[in-house]
């Protein structure tokens, strides 16, 4: 009973119409839900791709990348001032690892933003059990940093991880190698590259991944043991992984850790361009279908309020004939523009988390996938009100303009 | 002593274009006093609703010059001729508009809620007043297109008063009532101009009623002959 008379009228024309008011609010409700929803949907299955990746990847990993040859060499060779040049230049193979790897942790370890970093030895290797062999790598680890980074426990089928510590030529190996090569845990198994020595190892653990190649090729040792196999020494090794605090910066500390090291720092963003470009489409495509949400919600409430101020022009006339100014006549029809985007709003915002959790208790069941990831992120609930509200408020401003310039005497005399 | 000038219209020349061009009012000048009561008379297309909707501000498109309250309204912008109606002009239309999806009672409160000289529950209570005195109170709560043409000019009429205009001005503001409320209608317009020094002007196809009033003006083809 205390409004502003503007929002009496408003509410009273929202009141005698209800019907369209309700369809109208319907649209904007239909809107917001679907906004949540899609969202929600995407956020949850973006950050679910994010983890898996990084219970994988590192979010930096220095290594030392191949370079294109250059005529430096020549130059060294050739010390007689003549112009060299390389035509059609080859990559040149860098397989001597980082140079003073420990020193270079040390140095990166300066950096406040670095929460993990641990050195590797990746080597290539084929698994071999009586006549059966199968390609692979194998990671030279200190497995309790590894722990720390990629959470090694949930991902064990068989056995304790930590006994990698105990077991000088331990090995933990995927589950597709150990189907592959009928292999069980305390079994033995050859390991061999293509330079070194061949190793038997000790199974103490079998793991699987929701990725099938990587189960049917991976496995993990201490680093002395992927040093031996590469007939490497002690100071061997092939790259460092670091985590830092928001991974989100990766890219920018690992431009840092380039410079300082002189070595290639790769962030996860460039290791998964792939993951990335599949955020972006589907945005896209999410983008461009709340739009169009959006849009078909606010032509609704442009058509109920053009067609109410089709009806209404006598009365608008009136109101104008006994002093409502221009601004007072927006105000009444905007209000109801932003009444109905409200409503809609405040509806379809119980009803969007309603779809989301309803669709988070679809069971999937697909690897460690259990259910379908959606994510609460309360920005998307406000993002969504904001959105309906300019569509409401962009929609309803035209018609209250257009009711705004009616001309009381034009109507009224008829 | 000499009374102050309510409105003063100047030349008032007015046109239709469509279908055809057509000079509608042919430099009118008319000075009313406050608190007199003026009827407008002449034939049916003389012009008198258009010169009516000239003096209530509501049509800015004619030449001439128009003052209200000693003030010139000729050349304003509509905002503040919409907030001078607002205070100053009651009007009553030739058919009674009432707002059909409100009551009464709310139609009559309207102008003064905009006004926001009085609190709602006085406007509330004015407004009752104001129905009272047209005897249509007992209609305070119903919709407005629930009541019939002559109680619905009734309730125009207590609107035009809501906001207590220094001018009321009627278009045939009695040509729906029966002689008992036209003369309920007079009397109080004359109270308004005798005890309230309240403006009115009337247009009327009623005789006796223009000939009660404290003049008579009368239109022939778009000037005043009398
Ligand atoms: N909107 C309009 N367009 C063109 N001509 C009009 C319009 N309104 C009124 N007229 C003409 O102007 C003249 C005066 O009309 P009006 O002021 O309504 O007369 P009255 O009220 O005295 O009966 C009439 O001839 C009428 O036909
Ligand atoms: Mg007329």
């Amino acid at each position: 009973m205390k409004f502003g008379v503007n929002t009496e009228i408003a509410l009273t024309y929202l009141f005698s119409r209800k019907k369209q008011t309700i369809i109208a609010a319907c649209g904007v409700m239909f809107g917001v839900s679907m906004f949540i929803f899609m969202q929600s949907l995407m956020k949850g299955t973006n950050d679910y791709f994010e983890k898996q990746s990084f219970a994988t990847t590192a979010h930096i990993k220095v290594y030392n990348e191949n370079k294109l040859a250059d005529k430096h060499i020549l130059e060294n060779y050739y010390k007689d001032g003549s112009v060299k040049m390389i035509t059609n230049p080859k990559m040149l193979l860098q397989n001597d690892g980082l140079l003073n790897p420990f020193g270079i942790i040390k140095n990166i370890k300066k950096n406040p933003n670095v929460t993990n970093i641990t050195p590797q030895v990746s080597a290539m290797v084929i698994y071999n059990s009586g006549s059966v062999t199968l390609n692979g790598t194998m990671a030279g680890v200190d497995i309790i940093e590894e722990d720390k980074m990629f959470d090694m426990q949930t991902n064990m089928v068989e056995g304790d991880f930590k006994d990698l510590v105990k077991v000088n030529n331990g090995i933990l190996i995927g589950k597709g190698i150990a189907d592959k090569l009928g292999l069980h845990m305390g079994d033995n198994i050859t390991v061999r590259s293509g330079k070194g020595a061949s190793q038997v190892m000790h199974i103490v653990g079998i793991f699987a991944t929701t990725i099938k190649q990587i189960d049917e090729s991976k496995s993990y040792s201490n680093i002395s043991q992927a040093q031996n196999i590469l007939g490497k020494d002690r100071s061997y090794v092939t790259e460092i992984k670091i985590n830092v605090k928001d991974y989100n910066t990766a890219p920018e500390i690992a431009h840092d850790i380039e410079t300082i090291t002189g070595y290639k720092a790769e962030s996860w963003v460039q290791a998964n361009e792939q993951i990335k470009a599949a955020f972006k489409i589907r945005a896209i495509i999410l983008n461009s279908v709340i739009g169009v949400i959006l849009l078909v919600a606010g032509f609704g409430i442009y058509n109920i309020l053009n067609m109410t101020i089709y009806e209404k022009i006598k009365e608008i006339a009136i109101l104008k004939a006994q002093g409502f100014t221009g601004p007072a006549v927006v105000s009444i029809f905007l209000q109801q523009a932003i009444y109905i985007g409200v409503l809609g709003a405040i509806v379809g915002l119980t009803f969007g988390y309603g779809i989301t959790l309803m669709v988070s208790k679809i069971y999937i069941g697909a690897g460690t996938l259990k259910y379908l990831p959606m994510s609460f992120y309360v920005p998307h609930y406000v993002e969504s009100v904001c959105f309906a509200v300019l569509t409401t408020v962009a929609a309803g401003y035209f018609p209250a303009r257009k009711a705004s310039k009616v001309d009381p005497v034009t109507i009224i005399r008829g | 002593m000499q009374k102050e000038t309510a409105l003063s219209a100047q030349n008032i020349v007015k046109y239709f274009h469509d279908p055809v061009d057509m000079k509608v009012l042919n430099g009118i000048n008319l000075d009313v006093l406050k608190g007199e009561f003026v009827s407008i008379v002449g034939k049916s297309g003389c012009g008198k609703s258009t010169l009516l909707y000239v003096l209530s501000t509501m049509d800015t498109d004619y030449e001439g010059e128009l003052i209200i309250n000693g003030a010139r309204a000729t050349g304003k912008s509509l905002n503040d001729l919409a907030r001078l109606r607002n205070e100053s002009i009651g009007f009553v239309f030739q058919f009674h508009y009432l707002l059909p999806d409100f009551t009464c009672l709310k139609n009559v409160m309207i102008p003064a809620l905009k006004l926001g000289k009085w609190s709602y529950k006085e406007v509330e209570e004015r407004a009752y007043e104001k129905l009272k005195m047209f005897g249509v109170h007992e209609q305070a709560l119903k919709k407005a297109n629930k009541l019939s043409g002559g109680q619905q000019q009734r309730v125009a009429i207590a609107r035009s008063l809501i906001n207590d205009p220094a001018i009321v001005m009627g278009d045939e503001p009695t040509g729906n009532l029966d002689s008992k409320n036209t003369g309920i209608v007079f009397d109080l317009f004359q109270q308004l101009s005798k005890e309230y020094n309240q403006t009115i002007i009337t247009v009327t196809h009623d005789e006796d009623f223009a000939r009660r009033s404290d003049r008579i003006v009368e239109m022939a083809d778009g000037s005043v002959i009398n």
